[in-house]
C-alpha cells in the first residue's frame, strides 16, 4: 500500500480493515491518516445527510474519528469490516449528540462479544471483506423502491410511518419492502443466493 | 435461555440506522443482550449502513482538522467511564437487569392498579421517550395498550402469554397498531417486564388512563 493511494481515496475495504488492525496493534500514526482522508469526509457527508449543520457534522466527524484512534482495539475483523465498524461509532455519536444536543466524549455501550472467531486476523479479515463486497454487490441490486426505503431508513429521522406518508404508499408496503430488501442482503452476507 | 420471540427487520433496521426512540432503543438493547441471534441480524442490518458510508461522495474537511485531531491524539488522556450510580428498586429473588439499563434513572415501584406495579425508567437525553418496568401478578392482564405506535416488551422475569404464544426471559414482545393482544401472566408467578411504546404517549396514553391518576412521573 503506498500513500499516493490514501491520498486518491482508492483503498479497498480490505486494506481499510487492515489499517484499523495495524492502529490497534502498533498505534501507527501513518495508518490513522489514510484511514482518515479516506472516512472524515465520508462521515461528514454522512453527518450532513443526517441533518446535521456544516460545523457540526465536521466536529462529529472529527470526534468519530478519535474514537476510532482509541477504540481499534475493540475491532474485531472477524465480525464486521472497517467501515461497519466505524458507521456504528458514527450512528452512535449521532444519537447522542440528538439526546443531549452537543457532542460528547463516548458513552455508548458495548454489545457482549459473540464468540471469537479463531481465524487469524489477515484470515478472518479476508473472510469478512468477501462477505461484505457480497452485501456490497447486493445492495445495487435492490430494486429502486427497496433501496430507496433502506437509504432513507439510514440517511434520515423518520419512522417508517413517516416514509410511507411521504411516498404515498401503505406502511404495510413499507415494511414488506424493508423485509424484502433486507433478506436479500443477509442471504449475500451469508453467501446463499 | 432459549429464545422464541424475535425482534422484528424494521426494528433492528431503525436501531441499527440510530432512528428509534430513546424508549423503544433500550428495550431493543435490553433484547439484544440476551439473543445471538437478533445480534447476527443486527449486524446484517450495520453492515448495510457501513456499506453506504463508504459510498457516500466525500465532503471537505477544513484544512487543519487533521492536524487538530492529531494534536487531541498526541494529548490523549481518555476519561474514564463513570457507571453513574442510581437508585434501584427492590426485586424479587436475584434478577439481573440488563446492562442496557445501567446508565438509567430507575424509579421506585408504584401502584399502578391491581396487582400491578410499575417503574420509570429515563433514558439520559431521551427526554419524553423512555421506558418502563412492570411488575405484574401472577395471572394479571398487562396494562391497556394504547395504539397506532410501535410497542416493545421484554421479559426479564417470569413469563406472560397472549395469541402469539408463551414470553419467557429474554423474549421480546413486538407489536404495533395492526395488533390486538392481551397479554396474561401465566399463573406459575409474577412477572417482570420492561416495556416501551414509541411517541410521547407513554406516559400520557398507554399507560395513562389507568395510572394517571396514582402514578405522578
Amino acid at each position: 500500500m503506498t500513500s499516493a493511494s490514501a491520498e486518491n481515496n482508492t483503498l479497498g475495504p480490505q486494506a481499510l480493515s487492515r489499517l484499523v488492525v495495524v492502529i490497534a496493534t502498533d498505534r501507527d500514526r501513518q495508518a490513522f491518516t489514510w484511514l482518515y482522508r479516506h472516512y472524515a469526509p465520508r462521515l461528514k457527508s454522512y453527518f450532513l445527510r443526517s441533518g446535521m449543520a456544516g460545523n457540526v457534522a465536521e466536529e462529529l466527524a472529527q470526534e468519530t474519528m478519535l474514537q476510532v484512534w482509541r477504540k481499534a482495539a475493540l475491532f474485531d475483523p472477524a465480525k464486521a469490516g472497517a467501515g461497519t465498524w466505524i458507521f456504528t461509532i458514527a450512528r452512535n455519536l449521532r444519537v447522542d449528540y440528538l439526546r443531549h444536543d452537543r457532542i460528547r466524549p463516548s458513552a455508548d455501550g458495548e454489545l457482549p462479544e459473540d464468540e471469537a472467531d479463531d481465524a487469524p486476523d489477515g484470515e478472518a479479515l479476508l473472510i469478512t471483506s468477501e462477505r461484505e463486497e457480497r452485501l456490497r454487490t447486493a445492495l445495487q441490486t435492490l430494486s429502486s423502491e427497496q433501496e430507496a426505503i433502506v437509504r432513507l431508513s439510514f440517511f434520515g429521522d423518520k419512522p417508517h410511518m413517516q416514509i410511507a406518508q411521504e411516498l404515498g404508499i401503505p406502511l404495510g408496503t413499507v415494511k414488506s419492502r424493508v423485509r424484502l430488501a433486507l433478506a436479500k442482503l443477509r442471504a449475500a452476507l451469508d453467501g446463499d443466493k | 435461555m432459549s429464545i422464541s420471540h424475535h425482534l422484528t427487520d424494521e426494528t433492528l433496521l431503525r436501531y441499527a440506522a440510530g432512528t428509534l426512540p430513546a424508549g423503544p432503543a433500550l428495550v431493543v438493547a435490553a433484547h439484544l443482550e440476551g439473543c445471538p441471534a437478533c445480534r447476527a441480524r443486527l449486524l446484517a442490518c450495520e453492515a448495510v449502513g457501513g456499506a453506504l458510508l463508504d459510498a457516500l461522495p466525500p465532503e471537505l474537511m477544513e484544512l487543519d482538522a487533521l492536524a487538530r485531531l492529531m494534536a487531541r491524539i498526541d494529548a490523549d488522556d481518555a476519561p474514564a467511564p463513570m457507571a453513574a450510580p442510581r437508585r434501584m428498586p427492590d426485586f424479587p429473588g436475584d434478577i439481573r437487569l440488563p446492562a442496557a439499563l445501567s446508565a438509567c434513572e430507575i424509579g421506585p415501584w408504584k401502584w399502578a392498579g391491581p396487582g400491578v406495579r410499575m417503574s420509570r425508567v429515563s433514558v439520559p437525553g431521551g427526554g419524553e421517550s423512555g421506558a418502563v418496568l412492570l411488575r405484574i401478578g401472577a395471572g394479571r392482564r398487562l396494562p391497556e395498550h394504547g395504539h397506532g405506535a410501535l410497542e416493545l416488551t421484554q421479559v426479564i422475569y417470569g413469563s406472560f402469554s397472549d395469541i402469539y404464544g408463551r414470553y419467557g426471559p429474554g423474549d421480546v414482545s413486538e407489536t404495533d397498531e395492526d395488533v390486538d393482544h392481551q397479554p396474561v401472566v401465566d399463573a406459575s408467578g409474577e412477572c417482570i417486564c420492561l416495556a416501551a411504546l414509541e411517541g410521547q404517549m407513554l406516559f400520557k396514553g398507554f399507560f395513562g388512563r389507568l395510572a394517571q391518576p396514582f402514578v405522578r412521573f
